[in-house]
């Protein structure tokens, strides 16, 4: 164990300082999440209506989210924002309005293709009903992609968590900056910190991630 | 912005370009093999083997890049294992992508239906001519589409290469405001050396998608 | 088939076109606001906040780390924790890498940098620095059964380990650009590639090299200094001067009660022994001094 550096983890709040760095990582995720979601059904529904100037605008929005890696964007928040404008938003918003960002076109996009399946004569009769636009929408047409939906959100969740270890690179502590931490502060005692720290960190994703996506794939059968 | 800058930045930035490309795609040349092999092996369900696919799909897609990096990269050689950082770079993106690409053409080989390889076999094809001749060619074309969604995955997930010491555009961006402070600049030749890079991808992606999907049957 | 094509190439042009206008847009709202809006903060309106924001390392050990127990510690932090004592406030640690230190305080995401930042002239016209607490030069530490003592030595394919945005970076890409960097953006990350001999040798502040000698068995400091002799000393945002003289009449009186040595004492001994005291501390004890 000493060999591997695993030791180093139990040492002194190592451990927990780890979880507590995970954390910081899924809150920003779920947040996040929970954000593209709600603003993703609207996209997503607009992206449908046939406004040839909407459809622009919705358009280059998805390229630009689509061939921008999330690091750059990342950069351009966090530091581009304050010079720009004088913004000083701090790591966590950052990271946050850049997942939400990137989260709502892919939401958007999901919601989109959801909402395609459904047969266009109910809208239409809908419609001949005397529902309006926005209540054929919230009545009639979105609870019937809910099932296709939901386990494609939750796939976004683990998409989320795999993204955030991003946030180090903008002065975020998460686990990968406490793992290089532990690293530092044992590197005389424990020589070979970095095996089991890291691994520890590549486990604690994996078993974080997995099961999420394991049951997306459950509903995603289940509900098909 | 500062014109003469932008200019001055400019070769940091295409060697940066060229570095990125060339291991992204030796990455993403990597994981089509594996892609190919590993979606073979499901398809014909290997014994063994197909659980070991399945294992290096599950812990691939659900790790990041950076944490694979960063494990290959500066944990492995603790145990005696040492990888220069470019190897680090194409194994890693490789090793990322080919989970995903087992995935793609695995969903286009089980979109080919059954019924074509049993005419085949009853036309006199043998399993494996079957599969060169009748089923590859088709799961192909239909894979294009999540294919080139892929690459340009990959491509964008270069972006973490910093990390390891690779000058790629991202790293070279922060090397370069780091020692000189100049952020405007720098972010906007980072933007643009981006869409350089990603803007040809997407369009014959466009291009391609269109042409094979004349060769699908059953749309 | 065909119009969708087309406008899949409109749409990736316009979206080109519009992040080319929106970032020219910054350059004219950028010359424009950076002279009434300050992004920093003077002592009043810290003292008022209750909070101070400083930025430091947390994987340099013994400089800035941060120890098991998830506590900062450091060289620094100690001189960090007295500054917010004396300003009667919290203090906020940010935890900073060697190429943000300059753009946090530029966009006011720290109210001071303490984070063995060298004095230069190049970051003199970007921060303001106040009064120096320590004395700092160059150095090269390699492996001792190969140790590298002069950087014309060194083979054509050797890398030398360098990390991004410190002073050795610049020093060795102006004055050595033969030399192939291996370049990383943090410390911990830097060292640990040089103990898996992914480089020769790693050239930094020789205050971390030596430390790292010292600290870790099997490694030497074949040059102990190369380029001038530098100072380090806290910097804040440019332009901000009511942070900066009381950071300057903060560093005098507490030079004058040795507090530095006593800094020493408290966090590199353990590293450093006592004979590198008096080469490694500052204390500032005249306004003038920089």
């Amino acid at each position: 164990m000493q060999a591997l550096g695993i030791d180093v983890l139990f040492k002194g709040t190592n451990l927990f300082r780890l979880l507590q760095g995970l954390w910081v990582s899924i809150e920003i995720s779920l947040i996040s999440v929970v954000i593209s979601i709600v603003l993703g059904l609207i996209v997503g529904i607009l992206m449908t209506i046939d406004r040839p100037f909407l459809r622009i605008i919705l358009k280059i929005y998805l390229e630009v989210v689509r061939i921008m890696p999330q690091m750059v964007l990342l950069f351009i928040v966090y530091f581009g924002t304050t010079r720009v404008f004088g913004w000083d938003l701090s790591a966590e918003f950052s990271a946050i309005f850049v997942f939400s960002f990137w989260g709502t076109a892919e939401m958007g996009d999901l919601v989109r293709g959801a909402i395609k399946t459904i047969p266009k004569i109910q809208f239409e009769s809908s419609l001949a009903l005397g529902f309006n636009t926005v209540q054929t929408f919230v009545v009639i047409i979105i609870p019937q992609t809910i099932r296709r939906l939901i386990p494609l959100a939750i796939n976004l969740i683990t998409r989320m968590i795999k993204t955030t270890s991003l946030v180090m690179m903008i002065g975020n502590v998460e686990v990968l900056k406490v793992a290089q931490q532990i690293i530092e502060a044992n590197r005389n005692t424990s020589p070979n910190a970095a095996f089991g720290v890291f691994a520890f960190v590549f486990f604690l994703y994996f078993i974080i991630c997995w099961p999420i996506s394991r049951l997306s794939i459950y509903l995603e059968k289940r509900w098909a | 912005m500062d014109k003469d800058v932008i200019i001055s930045y400019i070769p940091h930035f295409k060697e940066a370009l060229f570095l990125t490309l060339k291991i992204g795609w030796l990455g993403i040349l990597l994981s089509l093999i594996i892609g190919l092999v590993g979606a073979s092996l499901l398809h014909f369900k290997v014994k063994f083997l197909q659980k070991i696919v399945g294992i290096y799909i599950e812990i691939f897609r659900n790790t990041p890049l950076l944490i694979q990096l960063f494990f290959i990269y500066f944990a492995l050689p603790k145990v005696g294992i040492q990888i220069t950082a470019e190897k680090c770079g194409v194994l890693g993106l490789g090793l990322l992508g080919g989970a995903y690409m087992i995935e793609t053409f695995r969903s286009g080989l089980e979109a080919v239906t059954t019924i074509q390889t049993e005419s085949a076999l009853s036309l006199g094809f043998s399993k494996a001519k079957t599969f060169r001749y009748i089923i590859l060619p088709q799961a192909l074309s239909m894979s294009i589409p999540g294919l080139v969604a892929n690459i340009i995955f990959l491509l964008k997930e270069t972006s973490v290469f910093s990390t390891i010491s690779l000058m790629d555009l991202m790293f070279t961006a922060k090397d370069l405001i780091g020692m000189y402070a100049k952020t405007t600049e720098n972010l906007f030749l980072l933007v643009v050396f981006y869409l350089i890079m990603l803007i040809p991808v997407s369009i014959i992606g466009a291009i391609v998608e269109r042409k094979v999907r004349y060769a699908g049957f059953g749309d | 088939m065909k119009k969708s094509l087309f406008k899949k190439v409109t749409s990736l042009l316009m979206a080109t076109a519009l992040l080319a206008v929106s970032l020219t847009a910054c350059k004219t709202s950028n010359s424009t606001s950076k002279a009434d809006d300050k992004v920093y903060r003077t002592v009043d309106e810290i003292k008022e906040s209750g909070v101070i924001n400083i930025g430091v390392f947390s994987d340099k050990s013994p400089f800035g780390y941060v120890d098991e127990n998830g506590n900062y510690a450091g060289y620094d932090v100690y001189f960090a924790n007295q500054i917010a004592k004396d300003l009667g406030v919290e203090v906020n640690f940010v935890s900073t890498e060697a190429a943000n230190r300059i753009e946090y305080l530029q966009t006011g995401k720290v109210d001071i940098i303490l984070a063995n930042f060298t004095v230069t002239d190049e970051r003199k016209e970007e921060v303001d620095f106040s009064l120096p607490y320590m004395n700092v030069s160059l150095g090269v530490v390699s492996p001792s059964n190969a140790v590298v003592e002069s950087l014309d030595d060194l083979g054509k394919n050797d890398q030398v380990i360098v990390i991004s945005g410190t002073t050795a970076e610049t020093y060795l890409t102006k004055n050595y650009p033969n030399i192939k960097l291996q370049k990383y953006d943090s410390y911990a990350a830097a060292k640990t590639a040089f103990e898996n001999k992914n480089g020769v040798a790693w050239a930094n502040d020789n205050t971390e090299v030596i430390a790292f000698s010292l600290e870790n068995e099997g490694y030497t400091v074949g040059i102990p200094s190369l380029g001038d002799a530098d100072t380090i000393a806290p910097a804040v945002t440019k332009g901000n001067e009511s942070l900066l003289n009381w950071l300057n009449e903060e560093t005098v009186s507490l030079a004058a009660k040795n507090f530095f040595h006593e800094d020493y004492e408290a966090t590199l001994k353990d590293t450093y022994g006592e004979d590198y005291e008096d080469t490694l501390v500052v204390e500032s004890t005249s306004l003038t001094n920089n």
